[in-house]
Protein backbone atom coordinates (compact mmCIF):
# COMPACT_ATOMS: atom_id res chain seq x y z
CA UNK A 1 0.00 0.00 0.00
CA UNK A 2 1.43 3.79 -1.05
CA UNK A 3 2.89 5.52 1.96
CA UNK A 4 0.48 8.40 3.50
CA UNK A 5 0.61 11.20 5.29
CA UNK A 6 -2.02 12.41 7.23
CA UNK A 7 -2.22 15.99 8.20
CA UNK A 8 -4.23 18.27 10.40
CA UNK A 9 -4.88 21.94 9.89
CA UNK A 10 -3.38 24.46 12.83
CA UNK A 11 -5.28 27.58 12.99
CA UNK A 12 -3.33 30.92 14.54
CA UNK A 13 -4.34 31.32 17.60
CA UNK A 14 -7.71 33.08 17.36
CA UNK A 15 -8.78 31.62 14.21
CA UNK A 16 -11.36 29.38 13.21
CA UNK A 17 -11.40 26.59 10.63
CA UNK A 18 -14.20 26.89 7.87
CA UNK A 19 -15.64 26.71 3.77
CA UNK A 20 -13.50 29.51 3.14
CA UNK A 21 -10.38 28.00 4.10
CA UNK A 22 -11.01 24.55 3.25
CA UNK A 23 -11.84 26.49 -0.48
CA UNK A 24 -8.82 28.17 -0.32
CA UNK A 25 -6.98 24.79 0.17
CA UNK A 26 -8.47 23.31 -2.54
CA UNK A 27 -7.83 26.31 -4.74
CA UNK A 28 -4.23 25.81 -3.73
CA UNK A 29 -3.84 22.54 -4.86
CA UNK A 30 -5.60 22.63 -8.06
CA UNK A 31 -3.57 25.63 -8.86
CA UNK A 32 -0.40 22.46 -8.89
CA UNK A 33 -2.44 20.85 -11.30
CA UNK A 34 -4.19 19.05 -8.76
CA UNK A 35 -6.99 16.49 -10.72
CA UNK A 36 -10.29 16.25 -8.99
CA UNK A 37 -10.82 12.37 -8.46
CA UNK A 38 -13.79 11.90 -6.80
CA UNK A 39 -15.17 12.43 -2.75
CA UNK A 40 -14.08 10.31 0.04
CA UNK A 41 -15.41 9.87 3.52
CA UNK A 42 -13.90 8.06 7.23
CA UNK A 43 -15.91 8.23 9.89
CA UNK A 44 -14.10 8.01 13.67
CA UNK A 45 -16.66 6.32 16.28
CA UNK A 46 -15.96 7.30 19.54
CA UNK A 47 -17.18 4.35 22.26
CA UNK A 48 -18.57 4.84 25.97
CA UNK A 49 -18.66 1.52 28.30
CA UNK A 50 -21.99 0.54 29.08
CA UNK A 51 -21.86 0.82 33.33
CA UNK A 52 -24.75 0.68 35.53
CA UNK A 53 -23.19 3.05 37.76
CA UNK A 54 -21.29 6.34 36.10
CA UNK A 55 -18.96 5.93 38.81
CA UNK A 56 -17.43 2.40 37.39
CA UNK A 57 -17.31 4.19 34.03
CA UNK A 58 -13.62 5.91 35.25
CA UNK A 59 -12.02 1.92 35.11
CA UNK A 60 -12.85 1.67 31.13
CA UNK A 61 -10.82 3.30 28.30
CA UNK A 62 -12.12 6.46 27.39
CA UNK A 63 -9.97 6.74 23.99
CA UNK A 64 -11.63 3.50 22.49
CA UNK A 65 -12.42 4.63 18.56
CA UNK A 66 -13.52 2.56 15.57
CA UNK A 67 -12.84 3.75 12.43
CA UNK A 68 -14.24 2.81 8.95
CA UNK A 69 -11.42 4.03 5.85
CA UNK A 70 -12.56 5.12 2.69
CA UNK A 71 -9.54 2.36 0.97
CA UNK A 72 -10.87 -0.52 3.08
CA UNK A 73 -14.97 -0.90 2.82
CA UNK A 74 -15.33 -3.98 3.98
CA UNK A 75 -13.11 -3.57 6.82
CA UNK A 76 -13.34 -2.23 10.30
CA UNK A 77 -10.43 -0.79 13.25
CA UNK A 78 -10.57 -0.33 16.46
CA UNK A 79 -7.58 2.06 18.53
CA UNK A 80 -7.05 2.44 21.97
CA UNK A 81 -4.41 4.59 21.58
CA UNK A 82 -3.59 5.33 25.37
CA UNK A 83 -2.28 1.60 25.39
CA UNK A 84 -1.36 1.25 21.64
CA UNK A 85 -3.98 -0.99 20.20
CA UNK A 86 -4.75 -1.23 16.71
CA UNK A 87 -7.09 -3.97 15.89
CA UNK A 88 -8.46 -4.97 11.97
CA UNK A 89 -11.84 -6.60 11.70
CA UNK A 90 -14.63 -7.18 9.53
CA UNK A 91 -17.50 -5.20 9.31
CA UNK A 92 -19.56 -7.37 10.85
CA UNK A 93 -17.64 -6.65 14.42
CA UNK A 94 -19.82 -3.54 14.79
CA UNK A 95 -22.98 -5.26 14.77
CA UNK A 96 -21.29 -7.58 17.00
CA UNK A 97 -20.25 -5.04 19.15
CA UNK A 98 -23.98 -4.05 19.41
CA UNK A 99 -24.81 -7.19 20.96
CA UNK A 100 -22.53 -7.71 23.05
CA UNK A 101 -24.62 -4.49 25.04
CA UNK A 102 -20.91 -3.29 26.44
CA UNK A 103 -20.20 -0.07 24.73
CA UNK A 104 -21.74 2.16 22.77
CA UNK A 105 -21.88 5.02 20.54
CA UNK A 106 -20.66 8.30 21.99
CA UNK A 107 -20.12 10.46 19.13
CA UNK A 108 -19.05 9.52 15.40
CA UNK A 109 -17.30 12.30 13.49
CA UNK A 110 -16.70 12.67 8.94
CA UNK A 111 -14.00 13.17 7.75
CA UNK A 112 -14.32 13.81 4.45
CA UNK A 113 -13.76 15.80 1.18
CA UNK A 114 -12.20 15.83 -2.37
CA UNK A 115 -9.50 13.66 -3.60
CA UNK A 116 -7.00 15.20 -6.27
CA UNK A 117 -4.47 13.30 -7.93
CA UNK A 118 -1.47 14.54 -8.79
CA UNK A 119 1.18 12.87 -10.81
CA UNK A 120 2.41 10.50 -8.25
CA UNK A 121 1.07 11.84 -5.77
CA UNK A 122 -3.09 11.60 -4.19
CA UNK A 123 -4.16 13.96 -2.63
CA UNK A 124 -7.05 14.17 -0.13
CA UNK A 125 -8.41 17.22 1.48
CA UNK A 126 -11.56 17.22 3.98
CA UNK A 127 -13.34 18.79 6.42
CA UNK A 128 -14.14 17.02 10.02
CA UNK A 129 -17.98 17.16 11.01
CA UNK A 130 -20.15 15.76 13.63
CA UNK A 131 -21.29 12.51 11.30
CA UNK A 132 -24.99 14.15 12.30
CA UNK A 133 -24.47 17.25 11.45
CA UNK A 134 -22.44 16.91 7.83
CA UNK A 135 -24.54 19.50 5.67
CA UNK A 136 -23.54 21.83 8.43
CA UNK A 137 -21.30 24.79 8.00
CA UNK A 138 -19.86 23.60 11.47
CA UNK A 139 -16.36 21.84 10.97
CA UNK A 140 -14.10 20.77 14.07
CA UNK A 141 -11.41 20.58 11.37
CA UNK A 142 -9.58 20.28 8.57
CA UNK A 143 -7.31 17.26 7.07
CA UNK A 144 -5.04 16.68 4.37
CA UNK A 145 -4.18 13.60 2.98
CA UNK A 146 -0.82 12.90 0.75
CA UNK A 147 -0.28 9.58 -0.84
CA UNK A 148 2.78 8.75 -2.75
CA UNK A 149 1.86 6.17 -4.98
CA UNK A 150 5.40 4.92 -5.75
CA UNK A 151 6.98 3.96 -2.77
CA UNK A 152 5.45 1.73 0.68
CA UNK A 153 7.72 2.26 3.08
CA UNK A 154 7.12 5.10 5.52
CA UNK A 155 10.91 5.76 5.66
CA UNK A 156 11.80 5.69 2.43
CA UNK A 157 9.01 8.24 1.00
CA UNK A 158 9.74 10.56 4.10
CA UNK A 159 11.90 13.24 1.82
CA UNK A 160 9.92 13.23 -1.11
CA UNK A 161 6.57 13.78 0.96
CA UNK A 162 8.59 16.90 2.99
CA UNK A 163 9.31 18.35 0.15
CA UNK A 164 5.79 18.27 -1.60
CA UNK A 165 4.15 19.36 1.82
CA UNK A 166 6.33 22.03 1.58
CA UNK A 167 5.46 22.93 -1.69
CA UNK A 168 1.89 22.76 -0.42
CA UNK A 169 2.75 25.05 3.08
CA UNK A 170 4.29 27.76 0.78
CA UNK A 171 1.37 28.08 -1.36
CA UNK A 172 -0.71 28.55 1.42
CA UNK A 173 0.90 30.77 3.06
CA UNK A 174 1.38 33.06 0.42
CA UNK A 175 -2.48 33.19 0.25
CA UNK A 176 -2.59 33.60 2.72
CA UNK A 177 -4.34 31.47 5.12
CA UNK A 178 -4.52 31.95 8.94
CA UNK A 179 -2.85 29.00 9.80
CA UNK A 180 -1.12 25.78 8.28
CA UNK A 181 -0.74 22.11 8.04
CA UNK A 182 0.86 20.20 11.21
CA UNK A 183 2.29 16.34 10.38
CA UNK A 184 3.21 14.42 13.42
CA UNK A 185 4.06 10.99 13.02
CA UNK A 186 2.66 8.52 15.33
CA UNK A 187 5.45 5.85 16.61
CA UNK A 188 4.01 2.58 14.83
CA UNK A 189 6.51 0.48 16.07
CA UNK A 190 4.76 1.34 19.12
CA UNK A 191 1.69 -0.43 17.71
CA UNK A 192 3.37 -3.40 16.82
CA UNK A 193 3.74 -2.47 13.09
CA UNK A 194 6.39 -2.32 10.77
CA UNK A 195 7.89 0.53 8.11
CA UNK A 196 5.42 -1.16 5.25
CA UNK A 197 2.18 1.04 5.36
CA UNK A 198 -1.07 -0.74 5.83
CA UNK A 199 -4.56 0.76 6.73
CA UNK A 200 -3.45 -0.05 10.17
CA UNK A 201 -1.28 2.65 9.87
CA UNK A 202 -3.80 4.92 8.27
CA UNK A 203 -6.08 3.96 11.49
CA UNK A 204 -3.73 5.10 13.80
CA UNK A 205 -2.78 8.74 12.01
CA UNK A 206 -6.35 9.20 12.17
CA UNK A 207 -7.03 8.42 15.91
CA UNK A 208 -3.69 10.71 16.53
CA UNK A 209 -4.82 13.52 14.44
CA UNK A 210 -8.31 13.64 16.64
CA UNK A 211 -6.41 13.32 19.47
CA UNK A 212 -4.82 16.93 18.58
CA UNK A 213 -7.81 17.88 17.28
CA UNK A 214 -9.68 17.57 21.04
CA UNK A 215 -5.98 18.89 22.37
CA UNK A 216 -6.76 21.88 20.12
CA UNK A 217 -10.28 22.71 21.20
CA UNK A 218 -9.73 21.93 25.36
CA UNK A 219 -7.23 25.09 24.91
CA UNK B 1 -24.51 -15.03 1.18
CA UNK B 2 -27.02 -15.82 4.57
CA UNK B 3 -25.66 -12.81 6.51
CA UNK B 4 -28.09 -10.09 6.94
CA UNK B 5 -26.92 -6.08 6.06
CA UNK B 6 -25.06 -6.27 9.30
CA UNK B 7 -22.93 -9.72 8.06
CA UNK B 8 -24.54 -11.30 11.55
CA UNK B 9 -26.07 -14.41 10.31
CA UNK B 10 -28.21 -17.90 11.68
CA UNK B 11 -26.61 -21.25 11.80
CA UNK B 12 -28.41 -24.47 12.54
CA UNK B 13 -26.56 -26.76 14.73
CA UNK B 14 -26.68 -30.30 16.60
CA UNK B 15 -24.07 -31.99 18.69
CA UNK B 16 -23.25 -35.28 19.78
CA UNK B 17 -20.63 -37.73 21.09
CA UNK B 18 -19.13 -40.22 20.08
CA UNK B 19 -16.51 -42.95 21.69
CA UNK B 20 -12.21 -42.24 21.05
CA UNK B 21 -12.38 -45.44 19.72
CA UNK B 22 -15.12 -45.44 17.07
CA UNK B 23 -14.07 -41.90 15.28
CA UNK B 24 -11.99 -43.50 12.67
CA UNK B 25 -14.79 -45.72 11.81
CA UNK B 26 -16.78 -42.32 11.90
CA UNK B 27 -14.53 -40.73 9.30
CA UNK B 28 -14.70 -43.78 7.07
CA UNK B 29 -18.49 -43.27 6.81
CA UNK B 30 -18.21 -39.31 6.26
CA UNK B 31 -15.84 -39.92 4.00
CA UNK B 32 -18.06 -42.19 1.96
CA UNK B 33 -21.28 -39.33 2.35
CA UNK B 34 -19.69 -36.52 2.17
CA UNK B 35 -17.35 -37.62 -1.00
CA UNK B 36 -14.68 -34.48 -0.18
CA UNK B 37 -11.67 -35.03 1.55
CA UNK B 38 -11.13 -33.93 5.50
CA UNK B 39 -9.30 -31.35 6.59
CA UNK B 40 -7.77 -31.31 9.89
CA UNK B 41 -9.01 -28.83 12.43
CA UNK B 42 -6.93 -27.78 15.48
CA UNK B 43 -8.41 -24.72 17.57
CA UNK B 44 -7.39 -22.75 20.45
CA UNK B 45 -10.45 -21.20 21.61
CA UNK B 46 -11.02 -18.47 24.39
CA UNK B 47 -14.12 -18.07 26.11
CA UNK B 48 -14.22 -14.61 26.79
CA UNK B 49 -16.72 -12.52 29.32
CA UNK B 50 -17.74 -9.23 30.61
CA UNK B 51 -16.47 -8.02 33.77
CA UNK B 52 -18.96 -7.44 36.41
CA UNK B 53 -19.00 -3.75 36.12
CA UNK B 54 -19.57 -3.77 32.25
CA UNK B 55 -22.52 -4.15 30.48
CA UNK B 56 -26.05 -4.33 31.88
CA UNK B 57 -25.46 -8.12 32.07
CA UNK B 58 -22.54 -10.82 31.29
CA UNK B 59 -21.48 -10.55 28.01
CA UNK B 60 -19.28 -13.36 26.26
CA UNK B 61 -17.81 -14.29 23.12
CA UNK B 62 -15.15 -16.76 21.35
CA UNK B 63 -11.33 -16.13 20.21
CA UNK B 64 -11.05 -18.52 17.84
CA UNK B 65 -7.57 -19.27 16.81
CA UNK B 66 -6.86 -21.99 14.13
CA UNK B 67 -3.50 -22.91 14.49
CA UNK B 68 -3.40 -24.78 10.99
CA UNK B 69 -3.23 -21.35 9.04
CA UNK B 70 0.34 -21.24 7.48
CA UNK B 71 2.38 -19.39 7.61
CA UNK B 72 0.57 -17.43 11.20
CA UNK B 73 -2.53 -19.29 13.28
CA UNK B 74 -5.49 -16.80 11.92
CA UNK B 75 -7.93 -15.05 14.85
CA UNK B 76 -11.45 -14.82 14.31
CA UNK B 77 -14.07 -13.29 17.18
CA UNK B 78 -17.78 -15.54 17.33
CA UNK B 79 -20.48 -14.67 19.04
CA UNK B 80 -23.37 -16.47 19.44
CA UNK B 81 -26.54 -14.80 19.95
CA UNK B 82 -30.05 -16.62 20.95
CA UNK B 83 -32.17 -19.18 19.65
CA UNK B 84 -34.36 -18.49 16.77
CA UNK B 85 -38.19 -18.04 18.87
CA UNK B 86 -41.49 -18.89 17.20
CA UNK B 87 -42.58 -19.77 13.68
CA UNK B 88 -41.81 -23.56 14.81
CA UNK B 89 -38.00 -22.94 15.18
CA UNK B 90 -38.66 -24.23 18.69
CA UNK B 91 -40.31 -27.39 17.31
CA UNK B 92 -37.08 -28.53 15.17
CA UNK B 93 -35.27 -31.02 16.25
CA UNK B 94 -31.85 -28.65 15.30
CA UNK B 95 -31.35 -25.88 17.13
CA UNK B 96 -31.73 -22.06 15.23
CA UNK B 97 -29.38 -19.51 16.52
CA UNK B 98 -28.03 -15.95 15.63
CA UNK B 99 -24.06 -15.96 14.92
CA UNK B 100 -21.49 -13.14 14.68
CA UNK B 101 -18.74 -13.71 13.04
CA UNK B 102 -15.49 -11.39 12.00
CA UNK B 103 -11.79 -11.72 11.49
CA UNK B 104 -9.82 -10.01 13.61
CA UNK B 105 -6.38 -9.23 14.17
CA UNK B 106 -3.99 -10.81 16.41
CA UNK B 107 -4.12 -7.88 19.25
CA UNK B 108 -7.86 -8.53 19.89
CA UNK B 109 -6.87 -10.08 22.67
CA UNK B 110 -5.14 -7.49 23.94
CA UNK B 111 -7.82 -5.08 22.84
CA UNK B 112 -10.68 -6.42 24.64
CA UNK B 113 -8.91 -6.83 27.66
CA UNK B 114 -8.35 -3.13 28.03
CA UNK B 115 -12.03 -3.27 27.09
CA UNK B 116 -12.82 -4.52 30.64
CA UNK B 117 -13.18 -8.61 29.21
CA UNK B 118 -11.31 -11.48 31.24
CA UNK B 119 -10.30 -14.64 30.35
CA UNK B 120 -13.08 -17.12 30.97
CA UNK B 121 -11.71 -20.51 29.68
CA UNK B 122 -9.86 -21.31 26.75
CA UNK B 123 -9.98 -24.64 25.26
CA UNK B 124 -7.65 -26.61 22.24
CA UNK B 125 -10.27 -28.51 20.13
CA UNK B 126 -7.73 -31.14 18.11
CA UNK B 127 -9.48 -33.03 14.75
CA UNK B 128 -10.83 -32.70 11.90
CA UNK B 129 -14.06 -31.36 10.07
CA UNK B 130 -15.65 -32.20 6.27
CA UNK B 131 -17.78 -29.19 4.68
CA UNK B 132 -19.85 -30.24 1.82
CA UNK B 133 -23.18 -29.66 0.22
CA UNK B 134 -26.25 -31.41 0.69
CA UNK B 135 -29.28 -29.87 1.01
CA UNK B 136 -27.27 -26.92 2.32
CA UNK B 137 -23.86 -26.17 3.33
CA UNK B 138 -23.26 -28.89 6.02
CA UNK B 139 -19.67 -28.99 8.11
CA UNK B 140 -19.34 -31.63 10.24
CA UNK B 141 -16.50 -31.50 12.89
CA UNK B 142 -15.53 -34.05 14.61
CA UNK B 143 -12.76 -33.17 18.02
CA UNK B 144 -11.53 -34.21 21.31
CA UNK B 145 -11.89 -30.83 23.54
CA UNK B 146 -8.87 -30.53 25.54
CA UNK B 147 -8.55 -28.14 28.67
CA UNK B 148 -4.63 -26.37 29.47
CA UNK B 149 -2.93 -26.90 32.80
CA UNK B 150 -1.74 -23.52 32.30
CA UNK B 151 -2.25 -20.36 30.64
CA UNK B 152 -2.13 -20.31 27.04
CA UNK B 153 0.15 -23.87 27.09
CA UNK B 154 -1.71 -25.94 24.24
CA UNK B 155 1.33 -28.06 24.18
CA UNK B 156 0.50 -29.42 27.36
CA UNK B 157 -3.30 -29.57 27.04
CA UNK B 158 -5.23 -32.79 28.00
CA UNK B 159 -8.65 -34.40 26.92
CA UNK B 160 -11.30 -32.84 29.12
CA UNK B 161 -13.22 -36.08 28.67
CA UNK B 162 -10.98 -38.62 27.79
CA UNK B 163 -12.12 -41.59 25.64
CA UNK B 164 -14.94 -38.94 24.36
CA UNK B 165 -14.56 -37.11 21.20
CA UNK B 166 -17.64 -34.37 20.27
CA UNK B 167 -19.50 -34.01 17.01
CA UNK B 168 -21.15 -31.10 15.72
CA UNK B 169 -23.27 -30.42 12.54
CA UNK B 170 -23.85 -26.98 11.61
CA UNK B 171 -25.01 -25.37 8.36
CA UNK B 172 -25.39 -21.55 7.63
CA UNK B 173 -28.98 -20.44 7.04
CA UNK B 174 -31.27 -17.18 6.90
CA UNK B 175 -34.42 -16.03 8.36
CA UNK B 176 -36.24 -17.21 5.15
CA UNK B 177 -34.67 -20.65 4.48
CA UNK B 178 -33.69 -22.33 7.86
CA UNK B 179 -36.71 -24.87 8.02
CA UNK B 180 -34.65 -26.46 4.78
CA UNK B 181 -31.56 -25.98 6.24
CA UNK B 182 -32.24 -27.61 9.55
CA UNK B 183 -34.18 -30.59 7.42
CA UNK B 184 -31.39 -31.02 5.49
CA UNK B 185 -29.24 -31.21 8.97
CA UNK B 186 -32.03 -33.82 10.40
CA UNK B 187 -32.00 -35.67 7.27
CA UNK B 188 -28.71 -35.88 6.92
CA UNK B 189 -27.71 -37.11 10.40
CA UNK B 190 -30.07 -40.02 9.80
CA UNK B 191 -27.05 -41.80 8.15
CA UNK B 192 -25.28 -41.44 11.11
CA UNK B 193 -27.62 -42.64 13.25
CA UNK B 194 -25.97 -46.40 13.88
CA UNK B 195 -22.91 -44.37 15.12
CA UNK B 196 -24.14 -41.38 17.41
CA UNK B 197 -26.97 -39.59 18.73
CA UNK B 198 -26.92 -35.90 17.32
CA UNK B 199 -29.70 -33.57 19.27
CA UNK B 200 -29.50 -29.65 20.23
CA UNK B 201 -26.73 -28.40 22.47
CA UNK B 202 -27.87 -28.57 25.66
CA UNK B 203 -30.01 -31.46 25.05
CA UNK B 204 -27.89 -34.39 26.80
CA UNK B 205 -27.16 -37.65 24.90
CA UNK B 206 -25.15 -40.50 25.30
CA UNK B 207 -23.39 -42.72 22.91
CA UNK B 208 -25.51 -45.56 21.00
CA UNK B 209 -25.64 -48.89 21.85
CA UNK B 210 -25.08 -49.62 18.22
CA UNK B 211 -21.89 -47.77 17.85
CA UNK B 212 -19.45 -50.78 18.46
CA UNK B 213 -20.79 -53.18 16.04
CA UNK B 214 -21.65 -50.40 13.35
CA UNK B 215 -18.23 -49.24 13.83
CA UNK B 216 -16.64 -52.69 13.50
CA UNK B 217 -18.60 -53.02 10.28
CA UNK B 218 -17.12 -49.69 8.85
CA UNK B 219 -14.03 -50.76 9.59
CA UNK B 220 -13.71 -54.39 8.08
CA UNK B 221 -14.81 -53.67 4.56
CA UNK B 222 -13.65 -50.08 4.63
CA UNK B 223 -17.14 -48.17 4.40
CA UNK B 224 -18.56 -50.59 1.59
CA UNK B 225 -21.17 -51.54 4.05
CA UNK B 226 -24.50 -49.67 3.91
CA UNK B 227 -25.84 -49.38 7.35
Amino acid sequence: MPAKWVLHWHPITGASVNTQILDEISQGIESINGVKDGRWKAVLTFYKPIVRDQSMAAEFPRDFLGISLPDEPYKYYFVVRGQRIIVEADLSIQAIMDKLQSYKLRVALNFEGIQYGLGDFRVRVGKVVPSHLTHSETMRGIVMEVEYLPISSIDQSKQIMEEFVDIVQEILSNKPLPGHFVHSEPNFAEYGLSDQYTSQHAAIQYSTVMAQLIARHSQ
Amino acid sequence: MFSHVDGTFHECVVQGIIETQHVEALEILLQGLCGVHKERLRIHELCLKSSPNLGNGTSEFRFICDLEQQPEPSWSLRHIGGAMRGAGAEQLAVLVRSVGESKVSKQALRLFYALGYRLDHELLRVGFSFHFQRGAQITVTVSSVNKMLKLHAIEEAVPVTPGIQLVEVTAPASADNYPEVAAAVSSFCEYLAPLLHLSKPGVSTGVVPTAAAAAASLMSDGGGTTL
